[in-house]
């Protein structure tokens, strides 16, 4: 009863959404009881599938910028994490602290000095530049995960591993990184899942209508007329925008669960 | 050795976060904006004199306050609820996570877009749902005494699942034990939250209201959607007002300014949580420490 209750409070927007991307923009304006018979239609994904440019084309992009701000995270958040639980107790504590204060921050304050940035090196309308800042964002979060699952593996098995001789590669490759699977799967999933909604920076370093990313692409359909508005595209858009998201959640809710989770339990 | 393994994370996270904060320093005491063609001239400190005195910075502060403070409490409560339920065994659990779990994946701009169409006067669903009930249609992002209470209600059903799992964590972390004891002395469901429940959640909830405290002072891509600020700037917060100064007024001395001031804010309220919970500690509140 109250699961249908708290089930209905976060499905019912979206299901919302559902219904108006298939209603006629009169259907939506028409009210009564016959209205719900008549005005179905599809023609609404047509005009945003086939707007200019297409809306695939951000979900590519948005791809692309997940993807390569995941890859770049995981590739430094990795060692770095094994640094922090190799270092002295003390110290690490302090460092964790440090991380922990860095993922907590607002990071829109940081936008205008990261645009200075983009424009000096320019980097401005380049996709695949924005993986920098998104990286540096997610690294803090990612460590302390990471480093968490480390810390949950037995010292005696890097040890038994040094004994056979292998080197510190050797042994982040073959022995201790198999371990981490689970771990290392939860913090990609959170590290793309940022990427993927990141608005503030993408908004600043990207103006090429073909480079958008799915959400500044989202904000700039908002930004036309409040009046006379496509209501019917925009539900199409969101329902669109939403759906690759409802994949994944479906198919990581394991891991994202369990990421978050870890970031309470270990923080 | 192991340093080295950390240092390009480190790096990287330094130049991310530390070096705009230190560039807001300096920023904030040069005149760089259109009058002066962009380039950075130092004018004494007249930035922050202009900050002290802006009415505006001062409104956007209370209003991006009220916003947090309404959206926090509620989301602890909704989010302390909704965890409660999903510990308890249900069936096909797993699927019901997903669900509930949504709305926090889903970009905030899509969302926010998706509570302007649900918000819309006259044709939105909500309007056509007080149709049905007979009341006229009302104007829920045109009124600049209540529009504010709507942001916030897009938020708390965007960020309550957040609070929930970080909650859940924590539920899970109790020993089962110790609730079948305190039943068995004949306390009731009531009495067992109270007094079992909360005290040992209590660094969960400050953990998740620290995190909410900091991501609510920063809102901006919801605002920014939703209402742009409006109506008549009854709705803009402080990261809006930001975005402004530097983007539509071109007025980098400034910005840096208004961020900075936002940080000197987020960094008071911290210190004033802990410090509450501190005392909170000496004082000898059994449990309620981290």
């Amino acid at each position: 009863m109250l699961m249908t209750a708290a089930l209905l409070w976060s499905l019912l927007p979206l299901l919302c959404q559902l219904l108006t991307s298939l209603r006629t923009p009169e259907a939506l304006v028409l009210q009564g009881a016959g209205a719900w018979l008549e005005g179905w239609t599809l023609e609404n994904y047509r005009l945003v599938l086939q707007g200019e440019p297409p809306f695939w084309r951000y979900l590519l992009n948005s791809c692309l910028v997940g993807i390569s701000t995941t890859s770049l995270t995981l590739l430094l958040a990795i060692p770095a994490a094994y640094g922090l639980q190799r270092q002295r107790p003390r110290w690490r504590s302090a460092l964790s602290l440090a991380l922990l204060v860095a993922a907590m921050f607002p990071y829109v304050l940081l936008f205008l000095a990261l645009l200075e940035l983009a424009r000096a090196l320019g980097w401005g309308n380049q996709l695949l530049a924005l993986a920098l800042p998104y990286a540096g964002l997610s690294l803090p979060l990612a460590v302390l995960l990471l480093q968490a699952a480390f810390a949950d593996l037995p010292q005696e098995l890097e040890d038994a591993a040094r004994l056979e001789g292998l080197n510190l590669w050797q042994r982040l490759r073959h022995v201790l990184l198999p371990l981490l699977g689970p771990a290392i799967a939860s913090t990609a999933i959170l590290v793309f899942l940022f990427a993927w909604n990141e608005y503030p920076i993408a908004l600043t370093w990207i103006s090429r209508a073909d480079l958008l990313t799915l959400p500044v692409a989202m904000a700039r359909l908002a930004g036309s007329s409040v009046y006379a508005v496509p209501y019917g595209a925009f539900a199409a858009a969101t329902v669109l925008g939403g759906l690759p998201l409802l994949a994944l959640v479906m198919l990581f809710q394991r891991q994202i669960v369990s990421g978050l989770t870890q970031g309470a339990v270990k923080g | 050795m192991t340093l080295l393994l950390m240092l390009p994370a480190l790096a990287l996270v330094a130049a991310v976060f530390l070096w705009p904060l230190l560039r807001y320093g300096w920023l904030s005491l040069q005149a760089s904006s259109v009058l002066t063609a962009l380039v950075a001239v130092p004018n004494g400190g007249a930035n922050w004199r202009r900050l002290i005195g802006d009415a505006r910075f001062w409104q956007d502060t209370a209003q991006t306050l009220r916003f947090a403070g309404l959206s926090i409490g509620l989301e602890l409560l909704l989010g302390l609820a909704l965890a409660l339920l999903l510990h308890r065994p249900l069936p096909r659990r797993g699927l019901m996570r997903t669900m509930v779990l949504l709305p926090w994946a889903l970009p905030t701009t899509v969302m926010a877009l998706g509570w302007r169409w649900i918000l819309n006067d006259p044709f939105g669903p909500l309007n056509a749902g007080l149709a049905v009930l007979g009341f006229p249609p009302f104007g829920f992002l045109s009124q600049p005494s209540s529009t504010w209470l709507f942001t916030v209600l897009a938020d708390v059903w965007k960020t309550t699942p957040f609070v929930a799992l970080l909650l859940l964590a924590g539920l899970q972390g109790i020993p089962g034990e110790l609730e079948e004891a305190l039943r068995l002395e004949g306390a009731n469901g009531w009495q067992r939250l109270v007094r079992l429940t909360l005290p040992l959640l209590a660094p969960y909830l400050l953990l998740a209201a620290l995190f909410r405290l900091a991501q609510a002072l920063g809102v901006f891509d919801l605002i920014q959607v939703l209402t742009g600020g409006g109506p008549a700037s009854s709705t803009e917060s402080l990261a809006v007002y930001a975005y402004l100064n530097a983007m539509r007024f071109l007025d980098f001395g400034y910005a840096a300014t208004v961020m900075l001031g936002m940080f000197a804010l987020l960094l008071a309220l911290c210190a004033l949580v802990l410090l509450v919970q501190a005392l909170r500690r000496r004082s000898g509140a059994a449990g309620l420490v981290p």
